[in-house]
C-alpha cells in the first residue's frame, strides 16, 4: 500500500455537518482510483487532508509506511502532485516556468527567487511537457492556451515534482466531453508509464466507469461504496447521488 | 407572449431616511465652509480678470523654464522609485494572504497610514529642513507620501489575486517566499505597473507645487511670478504645466492600454 487513509474526519470551524467522517481507504501502488460523488460529498476535502492543505480534525494518513505529520510538510508535498478543476496555472508566466514551479519544492529559496533553475530541472520540465505533447508551446504564455492544453500543462507541472501520487481534484469538470476524455487519457497514460498512483475526484459516472480501476463512492463525507467499476450498479448510484436528498 | 416581470422592490423607509440624512449632512457642512452662492458668482469675474492679465503669454520666458520643468519630471520619477521601495515591502506585509500574522499586518498598515495621512507638501517642509533646498527633498517627500498610498494599493491588488495558483504552488511543496514570488507577484504585477504609472502622473502635478516650499521643480517659478505680479510669465508657467500633464496623461493611458490589451 502506498497510501493508507485511516479514520479521517474533518469538520470546518462553524460548520454543522462534518465534511469528512471516518474515511478509511487503502491505495495500492500504481492504482488509478476514482473517487466518485456529488458536489459537497467531501471529495476535495479528502484530497486536501492528504497533503495537508487542510488540517484534518482526526484520523491519520500513512504514506509509504510513514505517518504524515505537520513536520517537514515540504518533503511530503513534493511526493504528491496535484491537479485542479480550474487548472491553477500562473497565467502570466510561460508554460515552461509553470512546469518548473513543480521543482520549487526541491530548490533553495534564494536561487529560485531570481527565476533561475538548474539545467537538470529544465530537462525534467521539457520531458514532462513532452509526455503530454505540449513541448512545442513551452515558451508561450499560459493564458494563450485552451482549457484542455492548460490542464495538460498542469499535469506536466505535477509530473515535474516526480511524485509517487497524483491527486486530481475534478480535473475535467471545466472541459467539454471530448477534451475531458483526452485529458483523462493523458493522466492515465503518464501514470501507467511512470508507475504513479492516481486519486481522481469525479462527479460524472461514465468517466468513472471508463477510467477507474477501482471506484470509491462518497456521499455526505462518508465512503458508501468501494469496489470495481463493474459493480457500480443502480443501487450503488442511488446511494451515492440520491440518498442524501431524502436523508438529511 | 410578454413575460410577466417580477415587481421591482420599491423604496423602503430606510432608503428615504438615509437619503434625507445625507442631504441634511451636506447642508450642515455647507454652513461650515461658508458656502455663499452669491459671492461665488461675484468671484468669477475676478478670476477671469487674472486670466486676462496673463494674455498674451510672454513666450520668451519659457527659455528659463525648461530646466525647472525637467527637474519636476525628475522629482516625479524618483519620487515614484522611492515610493516603490517603501511601498512594496510594506504592501507585502500588509496583505492578508501574504502575511498571516495579525501583528505584522497591523504594524505595516499603521506605518502606511502614517506616511499617507501626512501630505507630500508637509513632508517636503520636513525634508527641506533636514536635507536643504532643492529637488532632493521634493523627491523624498513624494516618495514617502506616495509610498504610503502605493503600499496600500499594492496590498489590495495582492489580496484580490486568484487564490488557485497559490494553492497549487503550495501543494508542490514550494516554500512561502517561493509561492509569493511565483504565484502572487506575477498575478499582481500588472496592477502594480498601472498604479505606478498613475501615481507618476499625480507626481508631476504634485511636483509643480513642491517648489512653493523650496523643494525644487517648476513650482518655485510659479510662486515667484505670482509674487512679482508677472502675470504674462505666470501664464507661460501654467501652460507649460498643462502641456506636461497632458502629454504624461496620454502616454500613460497608452501604456496602460497596452498592458491590459494583451
Amino acid at each position: 500500500m502506498v497510501l493508507e487513509i485511516k479514520g479521517l474526519s474533518k469538520t470546518y470551524p462553524g460548520a454543522a455537518q462534518p465534511a469528512l467522517s471516518d474515511v478509511s481507504i487503502s491505495v495500492p501502488a500504481g492504482q488509478f482510483l476514482v473517487i466518485l460523488g456529488p458536489s459537497g460529498a467531501g471529495k476535495s476535502s479528502l484530497m486536501r487532508c492528504i497533503n495537508r492543505l487542510v488540517e484534518p480534525s482526526s484520523g491519520e494518513v500513512v504514506f509509504q509506511k510513514t505517518r504524515i505529520t505537520k513536520a517537514d510538510l515540504r518533503a511530503v508535498r513534493r511526493q504528491f502532485g496535484m491537479v485542479f478543476q480550474q487548472f491553477n496555472l500562473v497565467k502570466r508566466l510561460s508554460v515552461l516556468t509553470n512546469v518548473l514551479t513543480g521543482r520549487l519544492g526541491y530548490r533553495s529559496v534564494l536561487r529560485s527567487l531570481f527565476y533561475s533553475f538548474p539545467e537538470s530541472d529544465k530537462r525534467i520540465a521539457f520531458e514532462c511537457l513532452a509526455r503530454v505533447n505540449m513541448e512545442h508551446k513551452a515558451f508561450q504564455r499560459a493564458d494563450t492556451l485552451s482549457g484542455g492544453e492548460q490542464q495538460r500543462v498542469a499535469i506536466a507541472r505535477a509530473l515535474a515534482q516526480e511524485p509517487k501520487v497524483i491527486l486530481a481534484d475534478e480535473p475535467v469538470a471545466s472541459l467539454d466531453p471530448k477534451i475531458a476524455r483526452q485529458v483523462l487519457g493523458y493522466l492515465r497514460q503518464v501514470a501507467k508509464e511512470l508507475g504513479i498512483t492516481v486519486l481522481c475526484n469525479l462527479h460524472q459516472v461514465d468517466y468513472a466507469r471508463e477510467f477507474g480501476e477501482r471506484i470509491v463512492g462518497m456521499s455526505r463525507g462518508s465512503v458508501v461504496f468501494d469496489g470495481a467499476a463493474g459493480d457500480l450498479n443502480e443501487d450503488v448510484l442511488r446511494k451515492i447521488y440520491y440518498d442524501n436528498v431524502t436523508a438529511g | 407572449m410578454a413575460a410577466v416581470l417580477p415587481a421591482r422592490p420599491g423604496w423602503r423607509l430606510h432608503h428615504i431616511v438615509v437619503a434625507a440624512g445625507a442631504i441634511a449632512f451636506l447642508a450642515w457642512c455647507a454652513d461650515g465652509v461658508n458656502l455663499r452662492p452669491k459671492e461665488m458668482a461675484g468671484a468669477l469675474p475676478v478670476i477671469g480678470e487674472y486670466f486676462a492679465r496673463m494674455w498674451p503669454p510672454k513666450w520668451e520666458f519659457s527659455a528659463v523654464l525648461w530646466k525647472p520643468a525637467l527637474e519636476t519630471l525628475y522629482i516625479a520619477l524618483w519620487g515614484n522609485v522611492i515610493a516603490l521601495f517603501i511601498g512594496l515591502p510594506l504592501g507585502l506585509c500588509a496583505a492578508g494572504n501574504v502575511v498571516k500574522s495579525l501583528a505584522v499586518r497591523s504594524a505595516a498598515k499603521a506605518i502606511l497610514n502614517l506616511l499617507r495621512s501626512i501630505s507630500e507638501l508637509i513632508w517636503a517642509v520636513f525634508f527641506v529642513a533636514a536635507v536643504g533646498l532643492g529637488p532632493f527633498p521634493g523627491a523624498l517627500a513624494l516618495g514617502v507620501n506616495f509610498g504610503g498610498i502605493l503600499g496600500r494599493l499594492y496590498a489590495e491588488a495582492l489580496e484580490n489575486i486568484d487564490p488557485g495558483p497559490v494553492e497549487a504552488l503550495t501543494a508542490t511543496g514550494a516554500g512561502r517566499l517561493q509561492v509569493i514570488a511565483y504565484a502572487m507577484l506575477p498575478q499582481a504585477l500588472p496592477q502594480f505597473v498601472t498604479y505606478n504609472l498613475y501615481w507618476f502622473e499625480v507626481g508631476v502635478r504634485s511636483a509643480t507645487v513642491l517648489g512653493m516650499v523650496g523643494a525644487g521643480g517648476i513650482g518655485f517659478e510659479l510662486v515667484t511670478t505670482i509674487r512679482l505680479f508677472e502675470w504674462r510669465e505666470c501664464g507661460v508657467v501654467l501652460l507649460l504645466i498643462l502641456a506636461m500633464v497632458t502629454v504624461i496623461d496620454l502616454a500613460s493611458t497608452y501604456i496602460r492600454g497596452r498592458i491590459y490589451g494583451s
